[in-house]
């Protein structure tokens, strides 16, 4: 489903742009004029249809609702170059991260992956476990076959610090 | 090259993957590798990883521009007992270039890479955005071709060469990761380069680790060998290609060793004899 589809009459939101717009921490973002730098330079364009332009338009004008349940803003790569194209010091990239914390504080359906990482960070603090890999010349390897030093599990002061870490918007 | 290393062996995630979950706990992450690295007492912190070093770097400037927030930081670090102080970041690529210096590693290689021609990709996360302190410049990064040629190897300059690799999205548009980091494959198999050299983990998963499953995606057939910066100049070091971890990148890399090998032994022998 593309952004059009989601947009059809809706109503402007700005408590929510305003939402947005705090977790920019100072960043531009209402001084966008559609140059879309951003955009013709965008990794996700061509494979994905990302138009970071597009997005920061849409949450100018306080369309903000739509965006974190869309599945529009987890095609980001993060590549940064729209950040660094910019010549209003807009932040694509940033807008875009804000609108997914926003889509996790709504418990909107996103990528698990992301969710299980962070669960993962608590338990363990490494994003993954270690795996047993299988080299080209077939042999396998793993931290004890490579003399690596154990991983000890986290404290509990770091993982109740997460935790609280977490819970902040 | 003198450059003691000690290894962080407390520190956790830097909080890169949970940046789209929760900014502040991504911020707090970071900021608490940083606050681990001054228990050291050591005044520069080495990180090999692009996106580790961007999210790190972001977190430490949001702890210089942001009372608030670095406020509430340094109350969780505090329940561990940690205490947040600046440290100098450091990448790979920015330690040897800038610190180390082009001329003391040319002085270290004992193994020049004679004849060998490269292609480099230093990614994305260490060259951009210029107002966050970046390793290189971002439209004409330049570093890491540096340091190839002080090992005796050649750069070959491409179009694609800021081409972003897809990491990011590997396990949720695993196609469209693998299609861009095909595409990347693509433009460097017609380049007359014997490899391609990294600067990031998660970029060499997808040029390494990834490249027969980038096969299927592009529909191609790819035989590039991928190696991370430092095992080439462990190669030039004379370091055993094993203990640079090379047994265990998923590209055809032996066909790079041979051929710095024989060129070696070429060079040596002008004569052929």
């Amino acid at each position: 489903m593309s952004v059009v589809d989601l947009m059809s009459m809706a109503k402007p939101n700005l408590e929510a742009r305003g939402k947005v717009l705090t977790k920019l921490h100072g960043r531009e973002m209402v001084n966008c004029f559609q140059c879309m730098k951003c955009t013709s330079g965008c990794t996700a364009l061509k494979l994905l249809e990302l138009k970071p332009h597009e997005i920061i338009k849409l949450v100018n004008l306080g369309f903000v609702d739509e965006l974190p349940t869309s599945n529009i803003i987890w095609t980001c790569v993060t590549c940064l170059k729209c950040v660094e194209r910019c010549p209003q010091k807009a932040s694509p990239y940033h807008v875009i991260m804000a609108l997914r914390n926003l889509a996790v504080e709504k418990e909107a359906k996103m990528p698990e992956h992301y969710l299980k990482a962070v669960s993962h960070i608590l338990e363990t603090g490494l994003t993954d476990t270690p795996e047993k890999i299988v080299t080209r010349k077939l042999q396998t390897v793993d931290r004890d076959s490579l003399k690596l030093p154990k991983i000890k599990p986290p404290m509990e002061s770091f993982q109740s610090a997460l935790m609280k870490a977490m819970e902040e918007k | 090259m003198g450059v003691d290393v000690v290894d962080l062996r407390e520190s956790v995630c830097c909080g890169a993957p949970i940046k789209s979950v929760n900014d502040f706990a991504a911020n707090y992450l970071g900021a608490r590798v940083i606050a681990l690295a001054g228990l050291t007492g050591l005044e520069n912190l080495l990180v090999p990883c692009n996106r580790c070093h961007f999210t790190i770097s972001e977190s430490r400037n949001i702890m210089k521009s942001d009372p608030r927030i670095s406020g509430k930081i340094k109350d969780l670090l505090r329940e561990e007992g940690l205490q947040y102080s600046e440290i100098k970041i450091w990448h790979t690529i920015d330690f040897l270039h800038d610190c180390i210096g082009i001329e003391q590693i040319k002085k270290a290689v004992t193994k020049p890479l004679t004849g060998i021609k490269v292609a480099t990709h230093v990614g994305c996360q260490i060259i951009r955005y210029s107002d966050l302190e970046r390793v290189d410049n971002a439209e004409n990064p330049r570093k890491l071709d540096e340091l190839i040629c002080a090992l005796g190897a050649e750069i070959v300059d491409y179009e694609e060469k800021l081409d972003c690799c897809g990491y990011s999205l590997i396990l949720s548009h695993p196609d469209s990761a693998l299609s861009l980091t095909g595409s990347k494959l693509k433009a460097v198999q017609k380049l007359p380069v014997d490899s391609l050299v990294v600067s990031c983990p998660g970029c060499q998963t997808m040029f390494d680790s990834k490249q027969k499953d980038a096969e299927t995606t592009v529909g191609a057939k790819f035989s590039t060998p991928v190696i991370y910066y430092t095992q080439l100049l462990g190669l030039a070091l004379n370091i055993d290609g094993n203990r640079l971890g090379l047994n265990m990148n998923q590209s055809p890399v032996d066909q790079l060793s041979a051929k710095i090998a024989s060129n070696q032994n070429i060079s040596r022998h002008p004569s052929g004899t």
